[in-house]
């Protein structure tokens, strides 16, 4: 739809013509008359389609599948913290170059980049 | 519940969003009138017809909402809509629509028109021209009709038309242009100055 309001032309509205006054006369009296409503709106609402509800195995299902993963968590996380300070105390051990750090900020960059594009991305 | 003065941005996107159906009765409250008015002025005055087409309308509306991106407003893509269901029903029911038309409102097709009314006061007068332009108007083709209905019932520039009636800018000028000629054919005996028109 053209946005431009210069270009926008309305109906040659000739006032010398009288089929062009007939028209505008019908047309006004047309946009101020008010129809009443007179149960229109319920009418429509009642044909609308039903809202989409989950269906009732879902919740329980979901329930199950946090508790799971609560409980894997909670196994998983005593080992992981030690092997993290195992990991930790090895490299304190041997320190690293500073080209070994930056490749590695370098490829944490380049990978939170990427991802972040993804996530942002326009469909 | 949505209360009346909430602008239709607001609405909608509670509807989009939220899947509001308060906000969405609060818009069909709002524009239910233009819409049904304009497409009892497109079938010639089936009341019954134009309110089934109001509620697709709406109906449609509903289902769209989604894919509105405010590139007109929202009454203008409501309108639009409730062209396109008019027009896509006329297509559907041509032969009994002309039918109707040739039983009860077309009865002088040798072109001599409709009657000027006669005597009579100016309310009279305009009452009764009021109703040959409505029969009159039923003699059009739907384009031509739903064109003359957005562009002087409606108010609507050339282009705002042309994106209801979901054509080309030249296209609405051409069917207001033959609708014109047909009805002032239709309506000769209401000339002024006949001779000035032939």
């Amino acid at each position: 739809m053209n946005s431009d309001p210069t270009m926008n032309t309305r109906p040659a509205a000739d006032p010398a013509d009288w089929l062009d006054s007939a028209l505008a006369a019908d047309g006004g009296s047309h946009r101020d008359a008010y129809l009443d409503d007179a149960g229109f709106t319920a009418r429509v609402m009642a044909v609308l389609p039903a809202p989409a509800t989950l269906p009732a195995w879902r919740k329980p299902a979901l329930s199950v599948l946090w508790a799971v993963a609560g409980l894997g968590a909670a196994l998983a996380l005593p080992t992981a913290a030690t092997d993290v300070a195992r990991e930790l105390f090895r490299l304190a051990a041997h320190p690293v170059s500073l080209l070994e750090i930056s490749a590695a900020i370098a490829a944490l960059g380049a990978i939170s980049w990427a991802g972040a594009a993804y996530v942002l991305r326009q469909d | 519940m949505a209360p009346p003065g909430v602008a239709d941005a607001e609405l909608i996107a509670r509807v989009v969003v939220h899947d509001d159906r308060h906000a969405f009765s609060e818009l069909v409250r709002r524009y239910q009138s233009p819409i049904r008015a304009t497409l009892r002025r497109m079938t010639a005055g089936n009341h019954a017809l134009a309110d089934d087409l109001a509620q697709e309308t709406f109906l449609l509306a509903y289902r769209n909402l989604k894919s509105f991106r405010h590139e007109a407003r929202f009454p203008t893509w409501l309108h639009r809509i409730a062209t396109n269901a008019f027009l896509a029903d006329a297509r559907k029911r041509k032969e009994e629509l002309l039918g109707d038309r040739d039983g009860d409102v077309v009865d002088d097709e040798d072109g001599d028109g409709l009657d000027a009314g006669g005597a009579g006061d100016g309310h009279e007068r305009a009452a009764s021209l009021k109703l040959d332009l409505e029969r009159a108007m039923a003699t059009l083709s739907e384009a031509e009709r739903a064109a003359i209905v957005q562009c002087y019932h409606n108010d609507l520039t050339h282009e705002e038309a042309a994106y209801v009636l979901d054509c080309p800018v030249g296209t609405v000028k051409t069917h207001v242009l033959r609708a014109k000629q047909k009805l002032k054919l239709r309506l000769a005996a209401w000339n002024p100055e006949p001779d000035a028109t032939a």
